[in-house]
C-alpha cells in the first residue's frame, strides 16, 4: 500500500493532468471505509491465487534439481529465491503499468511492437543472444536474462488491438483488414520459429488473429483461411506417415517411453499417481531428476503428482475465472466503446486462455509437447513480468471502465 | 480517442457493437470448452487410469533391494571368536553422473588410499556403475559421504575379520568379497554360516538414491554361529610349535592334527606356511595349501604299528615273538630291503620300538594282501574321511589284487601307499580307544558322532601302545618325544619324496602319537616336509609332538601319570645313548 502511495505520488508529479484520477483511486483505497470496489476483485483474487500457488509449486518441483546440481551451488532454494525476486520485481513493474492510462498504451502500441520486434531481431544475433538446449531466446543483460518472445506476447495483444481499432472500418476487407496483419505475423513468426520457439509463435499468432476476430474481420475470410489451414495440415500429414508420426507420437507416449516419449511418460506417471488429492506436497517422486522441466513447462505435472485431481482443477478453475473475468472487462469497455481496451482485455484472455491450455493439455498428454510455460505459475523471469503486466493492464482498463461508469473520468 | 470517433463515424455504432459480442461470447466458450476437456483428461489420468499409470511408475523407480544378512561367527569349543563379520561400505559411482573438480579429486583419492590417476581411470570408464573401492571401514566411507559428491554412493557390505589371523588361517579359511566361503571351514560350512539376504522394495531417484521404503518383502534372515572342535589354546600351542620347528630346520612345509581321543574332535590343525586371512594381499599357492587335509604323502614307519596289531590281532604272533632281522637285508624278487642298523633277533615289540623294516615285513608277509587292503581300508585309507573340507585327499590305495610281492613287503612299512595327515591321525584313534575307531569332527560334539568300529581287539591295541611307549622312550627312535610328568607313546616316520617316480634325497619326517600313554586323551601327528640339518623323524618332528603334548595336557587339566623326575633322567640318558636310528 505503502509502494502504491509513493508510486500514485510519483506518477502524478509526472503526469499530473490525467492522472489525478488514478492518485485519487489510490487514496481511495487507502481507506478502510471505502473497500476497493474500483477494481475487480475476482481477477485480482485468481490472479493472487494462481501467482502464490506457482511460487509454492515452483520452489517444490525445483528443490531436487536445485539441491542437485553443481550450476546452482546445490542451494535448495535457488529456483525458489529467483522466482520470488522475478514476483516482486513483476508487481513492481505492474504497479508502474497501472499507472499508465490506457491511451498512453494505444500511443505506445506501434512503437513498443516495432521494438519488441528489435528485441527479436537482436537475439537472433550470435553473440548477443544467450543460447540454452539448441534454443537462442535469451538476452543477457547482466545478472538477469531477457526473453523477448514473452514481452512480444503483451505488445502484440497490444499491437493488434491498436491495429483493429484503427482499420475497423476496413475490417471487412481481406486485402485492407486481413492481409498486412498477417503478413506482420508472419514476419514475426519467421523469427520467432528461426530461435526457434514454436509455443511462442502458436500463442502470438492466436493473440493477433483471435484480437481480428473479435475486432470484426470478415468472418468469411476468416472461415476461409481456418479451412484452407485445416486442409493443408491435413495433406501434409496424410502425405507422409513419418509426419504423422511425429504429429501424432505423443499420443502413445509408451511406445518409446524412453526415448521420444520420456517426458511426456513420466508427466502422465506423475498425474496417475496424484489421483484424487495427490501424494502430499513435497512428495513427488517425479520431481526427483525423473521429469526434466518439472519448474517450468511441466510445473502442472508436479501440481497433478503432489496435490492431485483437486489441485489441477483448482489451478484450472483459477485460469477460467482470470480469462473469464478478462472477457468481461473486455466486454464491458466495448459496451462504453472504448475498443482499444476492450480488444486488449480479451486480447490478454486469448493469450491467458491459449498458453495455459496448450501447457496443461501437453502435460496431460492432449497436445504435442513444445516449450511453453505455465502462464503465471511456472518459474521463468521474463514470463511473470510479462504476466504482472498484461493483469495490470486488466486492471487498469476495468478500473477506467469503471470510473467511466460512475462519470468520474473522460 | 480522436482516432476512435474518426473510424466509428462511418460506422452503425449499433452493428458495429452487436458483432464484436457475440464472438468474444464464442470465444470465451471455446476456451472454457477447452478448459473443461482439460478436467475430463485430469479425471481420467487420476481417477481411471491412474492404475496403470502407477504400474509403469513403479517399473522406473520402483527397485527390489537385497538387504544383507550377516554371515554366522565361528568360535572354538570355548565360544572365543574366530571369524566374525563386521560392517563396512563400498564406494561405487556412475561415472557419468560424476563430475569432479580438481580439489575434490584429490581429497576423495586420499580417503579411498588410491593415486588421482587411479581415481580418473576408474571414473573415465563408459560403464553405467564402477566400483572405486570396497570394503572400507565405516568412518572413512563417513567421511567420503560428507564430501557429497555427485554420483558417489555407496552400499553397505561385511567384511570377515579373523581375529586368529595366521594361527588359524587353514583351519577357518575364508570368505570372497562377496562374502561366500572359499576355503576352509567357511566354505565346508557354508550352508549353515551364510545368511539368506532379505529384500524389501524401496522407491529409488533418477540418481540412485533412496527417497521412500515401500515396503518389505522378506526380512532377512542371519546365519548360523559355527561351533568348532577347535581348541583355540592348543591351535595356539600346535601353531607356534610347528613354526619354531620350521624355523629351525629351515622346512619347506608341514602340518600338525590334534584329536580328542574321546570324541574324534579335532581341537587343533596347524599348517606352515601359513597367511594372514585378513590380508591376502600377496598369496601365494603354497600358503593355501591346507596340506594336512589336501597333500598325501608316503608316510613310513608310522605304518608299521598296523601291521604289528594285524600280526598279534591273528594270533600268529604274540609281543614277544622273535623274529630273525639278520644281515639286515631281505631280499623279495629283484629287490632287496634293508635296515639302517643291523639288530638281529628281535621281538615283535622291538620291531616296533626299532622300527625295523625287516621285521615289519616278515610279519606283513604272513598275511594275504587282501587281508592287509582290508585293514588298511577299514583304517580309513585310501578314501576321503568325509568332514566336508574343500580339497580333501583321499591318498592312493591300490586294489589288492594288484599287489605284487615287493609292494607288499614295502607298504607295510609306508612306502608304495600315500595318506594325508589327517587319516593317520585318525587311524591311530584306534591305538588310543582300545582298538575303536571314530569318525572325526572339525565341529564341537557333545558326544561322539556315527558309529564307531573295532580294529583291533582291546588287548592288542593295548599291546601295540605299549610298543609305542617304548618307541617314544630310551632305546627307542623318538626319545624326544618324552614329556615331563606325562608318559606318551608313538611312532615316527621318515620318507624319502617321490619326485617324477623316483625316490630322491628328500625327506618327510613325521611322527604321530598319544598322550598319555595310560589313557590316552591326544592322538598328535606331525608332519615336517624337507627338513634341513637332521631328517630323522625321532629328530625333527617327535620335539613338536613333545611341545604340543606338555601344553595341551596342561591346559586341559589332565592329570599326570608319570613321576617327573624319572623323566628328566630319562631325557639325560637319551642325550649320552643316542636314539636308536629308525629303518627308511
Amino acid at each position: 500500500m505503502k509502494i502504491a502511495a509513493a508510486l500514485s505520488s510519483i506518477f502524478a508529479s509526472r503526469e499530473p493532468a490525467t492522472c489525478s484520477a488514478g492518485a485519487r483511486t489510490v487514496a481511495r483505497m487507502m481507506q478502510p471505509s471505502q473497500p476497493a470496489r474500483e477494481l475487480d476483485l475476482l481477477l485480482i483474487w485468481s490472479a493472487v491465487g494462481l501467482l502464490l500457488i506457482g511460487l509454492v509449486m515452483v520452489y517444490s518441483s525445483s528443490i531436487a534439481i536445485a539441491e542437485g546440481s553443481r550450476f546452482t551451488g546445490h542451494q535448495s532454494h535457488y529456483f525458489l529465491m529467483r522466482h520470488a525476486v522475478f514476483l516482486a520485481v513483476g508487481i513492481a513493474t505492474g504497479l508502474v503499468a497501472f499507472q499508465m492510462p490506457m491511451t498512453q498504451w494505444q500511443r505506445l502500441a506501434p512503437a513498443l511492437f516495432v521494438s519488441g520486434v528489435v528485441l527479436l531481431i537482436v537475439v537472433l544475433i550470435p553473440g548477443l543472444g544467450r543460447e540454452v538446449n539448441g534454443a537462442q531466446r535469451w538476452l543477457s543483460l547482466g545478472p538477469v536474462n531477457l526473453q523477448p518472445s514473452e514481452l512480444m506476447k503483451v505488445f502484440a495483444a497490444i499491437y493488434a488491438a491498436d491495429y483493429t481499432v484503427r482499420k475497423l472500418d476496413a475490417m471487412g476487407s481481406f486485402k485492407r483488414g486481413f492481409l498486412p496483419m498477417m503478413m506482420v505475423i508472419l514476419f514475426v513468426g519467421f523469427l520467432l520459429l528461426r530461435e526457434p520457439d514454436f509455443g511462442a509463435f502458436v500463442v502470438i499468432t492466436a493473440i493477433a488473429f483471435g484480437v481480428l476476430f473479435l475486432g470484426g474481420v470478415n468472418i468469411r475470410v476468416f472461415a476461409l483461411l481456418g479451412v484452407v489451414a485445416l486442409v493443408g495440415f491435413m495433406v501434409l500429414i496424410w502425405t507422409s506417415p513419418y509426419r504423422r508420426e511425429r504429429i501424432f507420437g505423443f499420443m502413445d507416449p509408451w511406445q518409446d517411453a524412453f526415448g521420444k516419449g520420456y517426458q511426456l511418460s513420466h508427466a502422465l506417471i506423475a498425474f496417475g499417481r496424484g489421483e484424487w488429492f495427490g501424494v502430499g506436497l513435497g512428495a513427488s517422486v517425479e520431481k526427483l531428476f525423473y521429469l526434466p522441466e518439472a519448474h517450468t513447462d511441466f510445473l502442472l505435472s508436479v501440481i497433478a503428482e503432489e496435490l492431485g485431481f483437486v489441485g489441477v482443477v483448482v489451478v484450472i478453475g483459477l485460469f477460467a475465472v482470470l480469462i473469464q473475468r478478462a472477457f468481461v472487462i473486455g466486454r464491458e469497455a466495448i459496451k462504453l466503446e472504448r475498443y482499444f481496451s476492450g480488444l486488449v482485455a480479451q486480447g490478454i484472455g486469448l493469450w491467458m486462455g491459449v498458453q495455459s491450455f496448450i501447457n496443461m493439455g501437453v502435460n496431460m498428454g492432449l497436445l504435442p509437447t513444445k516449450g511453453l510455460t505455465l502462464p503465471m505459475m511456472s518459474f521463468g523471469g521474463s514470463g511473470i513480468v510479462a504476466n504482472c503486466v498484461a493483469l495490470a493492464i486488466l486492471l487498469r482498463i476495468d478500473w477506467e471502465v469503471r470510473q467511466m461508469k460512475r462519470g468520474a473520468g473522460s | 480517442m480522436q482516432k476512435q470517433r474518426t473510424v466509428t463515424f462511418n460506422h452503425n455504432p449499433l452493428l458495429k457493437r452487436e458483432l464484436p459480442v457475440w464472438r468474444s461470447r464464442f470465444v470465451l466458450m471455446v476456451l472454457l470448452a477447452c478448459f473443461l476437456a482439460l478436467v475430463g483428461r485430469a479425471l481420467f489420468l487420476q481417477g481411471i487410469n491412474n492404475e496403470f499409470l502407477q504400474a509403469k511408475g513403479e517399473m522406473r523407480y520402483a527397485r527390489v533391494l537385497e538387504v544383507p544378512a550377516t554371515r554366522g561367527r565361528i568360535t572354538d569349543r570355548n565360544g572365543d571368536m574366530f571369524a566374525v563379520s563386521t560392517p563396512v561400505r563400498s564406494v561405487w559411482a556412475i561415472p557419468s553422473d560424476v563430475n569432479l573438480e580438481p580439489g575434490e579429486a584429490r581429497q576423495l583419492s586420499k580417503l579411498l588410499e588410491m593415486d588421482v590417476s587411479e581415481l580418473n581411470a576408474k571414473l573415465a570408464s563408459g560403464r553405467d556403475f564402477a566400483y572405486l573401492k570396497r570394503q572400507l571401514s565405516p568412518d572413512v566411507a563417513d567421511q567420503v559421504a560428507a564430501l557429497k559428491l555427485a554420483g558417489i554412493h555407496q552400499q553397505q557390505e561385511y567384511r570377515r575379520f579373523y581375529p586368529g589371523g595366521e594361527v588359524t588361517a587353514h583351519m577357518l579359511g575364508f570368505t570372497s568379497v562377496e562374502d561366500r566361503g572359499q576355503e576352509g571351514i567357511e566354505l565346508a560350512y557354508e550352508a549353515q554360516l551364510a545368511g539368506q539376504p532379505g529384500s524389501r522394495r524401496v522407491i529409488k531417484d533418477r540418481r540412485g538414491q533412496i527417497v521412500e521404503d515401500v515396503e518389505s518383502i522378506r526380512p532377512p534372515r542371519d546365519g548360523e554361529d559355527v561351533v568348532l572342535a577347535m581348541d583355540g589354546k592348543l591351535q595356539y600351542l600346535a601353531y607356534s610349535a610347528l613354526r619354531e620347528a620350521m624355523q629351525k630346520y629351515r622346512a619347506k612345509a608341514g602340518a600338525v592334527v590334534v584329536v580328542d581321543v574321546r570324541t574324534g574332535e579335532v581341537l587343533a590343525l596347524a599348517n606352515a606356511p601359513t597367511f594372514n586371512p585378513n590380508n591376502r594381499a600377496n598369496l601365494t599357492g603354497a600358503q593355501l595349501r591346507n596340506r594336512a587335509f589336501t597333500d598325501t604323502f608316503e608316510p613310513g614307519s608310522v605304518m608299521k604299528p598296523f601291521i604289528a596289531g594285524m600280526a598279534l590281532e591273528s594270533g600268529k604272533f604274540k609281543a614277544t615273538t622273535k623274529i630273525d632281522t639278520s644281515p639286515g637285508r631281505l631280499t623279495i624278487g629283484t629287490a632287496s630291503i634293508g635296515d639302517a642298523h643291523v639288530h638281529g633277533v628281535l621281538s615283535v615289540a622291538e620291531v616296533i620300538q626299532k622300527s625295523s623294516n625287516i621285521g615289519t615285513v616278515k610279519m606283513a608277509l604272513q598275511f594275504s594282501p587282501e587281508e592287509m587292503w582290508r585293514l588298511f581300508n577299514q583304517l580309513g585309507f585310501g578314501s576321503q574321511l568325509d568332514l566336508g573340507f574343500p580339497g580333501e585327499a583321499a591318498g592312493r590305495l591300490r586294489p589288492a589284487k594288484s599287489w605284487r610281492p615287493i609292494e607288499q613287503a614295502t607298504m607295510s612299512y609306508g612306502h608304495g601307499i600315500s595318506v594325508s595327515l589327517i587319516q593317520v591321525a585318525h587311524a591311530y584313534l584306534a591305538f588310543a580307544r582300545d582298538g575303536d575307531l571314530l569318525p572325526l569332527s572339525l565341529t564341537k560334539l557333545d558326544e561322539p558322532k556315527g558309529s564307531s568300529k573295532r580294529i583291533f581287539s582291546p588287548e592288542v591295541a593295548r599291546e601295540v601302545r605299549a610298543m609305542l611307549e617304548m618307541a617314544a622312550g630310551p632305546g627307542g627312535t623318538a626319545p624326544q618325544a618324552q614329556v615331563p610328568g606325562y608318559r606318551v607313546a608313538g611312532k615316527t616316520g621318515t620318507a624319502y619324496k617321490l619326485e617324477g617316480g623316483q625316490y630322491v634325497k628328500k625327506y618327510i619326517s613325521s611322527f604321530v602319537g598319544l598322550a598319555p600313554a595310560s589313557r590316552p586323551r591326544l592322538v598328535v601327528a606331525v608332519m615336517i616336509d624337507e627338513p634341513n640339518g637332521a631328517h630323522y623323524g625321532g629328530a625333527v618332528a617327535a620335539p613338536v609332538f613333545a611341545r604340543i603334548v606338555e601344553g595341551s595336557l596342561r591346559a586341559l587339566g589332565v592329570a599326570p601319570d608319570a613321576p617327573i623326575t624319572p623323566l628328566q633322567l630319562a631325557r639325560k640318558q637319551g642325550v649320552e645313548v643316542p636314539a636308536v636310528q629308525e629303518s627308511m
